[in-house]
């Protein structure tokens, strides 16, 4: 089909190579042949389209067009563009306790594109070689199952990448897992001198494996490793553990640079998209999704060097309508081309996740269904 | 800050005050035509340009002598005003204060702290005032004016304002363990923990705690094209007063069907009503969260039914959701309104809940109002008003009169009879 094409087409080019402009239009016309394409598949969708205040074939801006906010995977069952029979996976967010999980559909096609994506964007960022993958998870989490988890889906994803695959936690069988360490050892005497790659959550790299060894003392030295991590700062932020910190605490334990230490972004709605640090500290957009930060009270997009809302874009899902997405997490617009490090194009950096509304005053009678334990009506 | 207004970091502090403010009535009782006089002067002071304060409006009003002797005189009784005896067959009747009342106010309702103060100021009690930190600044610059017309000081002497942070459970404890009554304002957590304190067992507590309110309107009344502006005006007003965010803030519009009467019309004119009340007053601030909430209030919607309509610009600004049901959505606030054509009124009104507080009503028929009203009280709603005057703060409030229950009825028989 032709979107497929212009799709690939997106896909082949370097990633952070496209200047602006070229960017926008070859994006925006990709859009508006999806959201078309989408209108057509789910009759829902088309009705929320249909009432977007401006009609997007008329857009000529990207931010024109119509988004959805994500929250809308979480309902059931998940929005889908393809029938059930076409659905070889569905990838679920990690929500923690009490919380409904975001769920999105893949089929064949966008999955192999979600591979591909990543593997551009991480290809650009550590080379294109092949080279042992340490995964700092336990093997439960990386099984191919149809319903997959957040975790896994940034594990396997990163996998066209590996040589050989280790686990370095053990499971206990009862939902806890703990570090492994004579395996690591083991891993870390074996690949002491090569291109190591390694990719953990935040916080799993943070509790499983650095405050385990910086307690004995031990170190690894492997100086030519890629440390990968993502899934957000909320729990190590609840323990005062600062990105410095962290960064500091992962160099000591592996004795590489603090370079060598990537966060990025990602969120399973966003598939094949990932968002990770240059070298200047900034999050980069490639050339198959695009970023918009919205102004919180009018929902235009802000000038660089403004906060606002979120907006993910892709081009890369045509099982469920993925495309425009608003999410629920901050950034501050840096620039819209001209970065230090050399890649073309929006650069932002993630501001965290937008606090949640204050659970306010006397119309506020969701306080009893939530069950929320804040305190007090008021700020 | 505000002579009236203290930023409080000790139980010490508060005992001290309330020990005052317990003096003060002790040595003078104040009667509530002396109360009345400076309210007058207090709301024509506030009529200055500057005061931009949501509410305010309603607050003038409310400190009329106009407005409040009908309410102090079916409270309290014809000799009310004076701070007379009642004659009560042979015995007399007279209204005592409680003593000091402790108030803890709504954070969303900018004039609230004023409002449950100026309730209980009527009964002639001292109150210790807890402005949320989010309304000091406003609290202060109304308080000033009281102040100013207030020469004399026989109000200001009987407030005290504490201004602490929310989490200050010390000083919680220490204004209910020093109050003789409580006003307790606001959503489900914070009047469930106030009311857990450690009153005095003598204490009244009065609680009005989070509700949702509704609109209904009949055919005759939504299907008429000359009048259908000016009911939607007056929807748009209900709505926009304190962001939506009030307990008697409409969330969901019930339209009953007619005859020839066409719903997208009526939403086309809400439409343009919602646009005329933007215009006039634009938001200024909006948390992100709720963005994200209005944002996904619309998606699910347009999502859930392709039977489902919207209209909303592009920014956040305003939302109408349209279709059909009988239940009321999940309220979403930030000027979300929901418009649901509905078979039968009564119908639904009978299967409103206790958490429905208000009903705005437009009704053609009279006698047809009578019978939703009837409904509508059966099923727990408290307040059925005119549509445009959902905020209007009277007595009684959430099925609750706002001056009695802080006053003592105080029985005297003669021992010469």
């Amino acid at each position: 089909m032709e979107i497929e094409q212009r799709i690939e087409g997106l896909l082949t080019v370097p990633p952070y190579s496209l200047a602006p402009q070229q960017h926008q239009d070859a994006v925006l016309a990709l859009l508006k042949s999806e959201l078309e394409y989408a209108c057509e598949r789910n009759p829902r969708f088309r009705n929320y389209v249909n009432h977007w205040p401006m009609d997007f074939r008329a857009a000529e801006r990207i931010s024109d067009l119509p988004f959805l906010p994500v929250g809308v995977f979480k309902l059931n069952p998940p929005l889908a563009l393809v029938d059930a029979t076409e659905i070889k996976r569905t990838l679920a967010s990690s929500a923690t306790t009490g919380q409904v999980p975001s769920r999105v559909v893949l089929d064949a096609a966008t999955a192999r594109r979600m591979t591909k994506g990543v593997v551009a964007i991480i290809r650009d960022l550590i080379g294109p070689a092949r080279r042992p993958y340490l995964v700092i998870d336990t093997t439960e989490n990386m099984t191919a199952r149809t319903e997959l988890g957040a975790r896994a889906a940034a594990i396997q994803a990163l996998g066209s990448f590996a040589t050989e695959v280790t686990c370095c936690l053990r499971s206990d069988g009862r939902g806890e897992s703990s570090l492994d360490l004579q395996k690591l050892l083991d891993c870390a005497a074996k690949w002491k001198e090569a291109e190591l790659m390694v990719y953990g959550f935040t916080h799993v790299i943070w509790t499983q494996l650095v405050q385990p060894l910086q307690g004995k003392g031990t170190t690894l030295g492997i100086p030519n490793v890629h440390v990968l991590h993502s899934g957000g700062w909320k729990r190590l932020e609840q323990q005062a553990v600062t990105k410095d910190v962290f960064v500091r605490g992962v160099t000591s334990v592996f004795g590489c640079s603090p370079h060598r230490v990537i966060d990025y972004y990602g969120m399973v709605e966003n598939v094949g998209v990932v968002y990770p640090d240059c070298e200047q500290g900034n999050k980069h957009v490639p050339a198959f999704a695009e970023v918009i930060v919205r102004d919180p009270l009018t929902l235009k997009p802000v000038e660089s060097g403004q906060r606002g809302l979120v907006q993910v874009c892709s081009v890369l899902p045509t099982s469920f309508p993925g495309f425009l997405l608003l999410t629920e997490d901050l950034a501050e617009v840096i620039g819209e081309d001209g970065c230090a490090c050399g890649r073309r194009g929006t650069h932002f950096r993630f501001a965290g996740r937008a606090p949640k509304a204050e659970v306010r005053g006397c119309g506020n009678v969701e306080t009893t269904r939530r069950g929320d334990s804040r305190w007090g009506a008021e700020a | 800050m505000s002579d009236l207004i203290h930023a409080v970091d000790s139980p010490q502090e508060i005992a001290c005050a309330a020990r005052r403010l317990r003096e003060t009535g002790q040595r003078e009782l104040i009667p509530p035509q002396a109360v009345l006089e400076v309210f007058e002067q207090w709301s024509a002071a506030l009529q200055a340009r500057e005061f931009e304060i949501p509410g305010l409006a309603f607050l003038r009003l409310w400190l009329r002598r106009g407005n409040l002797e009908p309410i102090l005189l079916r409270e309290l009784g014809p000799n009310a005003l004076s701070g007379g005896w009642l004659e009560d067959g042979r015995a007399k009747l007279r209204a005592f204060p409680l003593g000091v009342v402790g108030h803890w106010p709504a954070g969303n309702i900018e004039i609230q702290p004023i409002l449950s103060m100026t309730c209980a100021l009527l009964g002639g009690n001292g109150c210790l005032v807890r402005v949320p930190s989010g309304l000091v600044e406003i609290t202060r610059r109304v308080m000033d004016k009281l102040q100013e017309v207030d020469r004399s000081g026989s109000l200001t002497e009987r407030i005290f304002m504490a201004s602490f942070d929310h989490s200050r459970m010390d000083l919680h404890e220490a204004m209910a363990q020093a109050v003789d009554g409580a006003m307790i304002w606001g959503g489900a957590e914070a009047v469930s923990q106030v009311r857990g304190l450690a009153f005095p067992h003598w204490a009244r507590v009065v609680v009005f705690g989070p509700r949702l309110s509704a609109a209904a309107m009949d055919a005759e009344s939504w299907g008429d094209r000359a009048e259908r502006s000016s009911w939607c005006r007056r929807i748009a007003r209900d709505v926009w007063q304190f962001d939506q965010q009030a307990c008697s803030s409409p969330q969901t519009l019930f339209l009953e069907r007619g005859a020839g009467c066409d719903p997208d019309e009526f939403v086309e004119d809400l439409k343009q009503a919602f646009q005329e009340e933007n215009r006039h007053h634009p938001r200024l601030q909006i948390e992100p969260a709720l963005t994200s909430a209005i944002c996904l209030a619309r998606a699910t919607w347009l999502l859930d039914s392709v039977e489902n309509g919207a209209l909303f610009p592009a920014s956040p600004d305003w939302t109408v959701l349209s279709g059909e049901g009988e239940e009321m959505p999940n309220p979403t606030q930030g000027r979300t309104l929901s418009v649901l054509v509905v078979d039968d009124l009564l119908k639904v009104i009978s299967r409103f809940d206790g958490t429905l507080q208000t009903l705005g009503l437009g009704v053609k028929d009279a006698h047809r109002e009578e019978m939703l009203a009837q409904a509508a009280g059966r099923s727990g709603v408290d307040r059925i008003v005119k549509l445009g005057r959902m905020h209007v703060f009277s007595s009684p409030w959430d099925g609750t009169e706002l001056i009695r229950p802080m006053v003592r009825l105080v029985r005297h028989v003669q021992s010469q009879d």
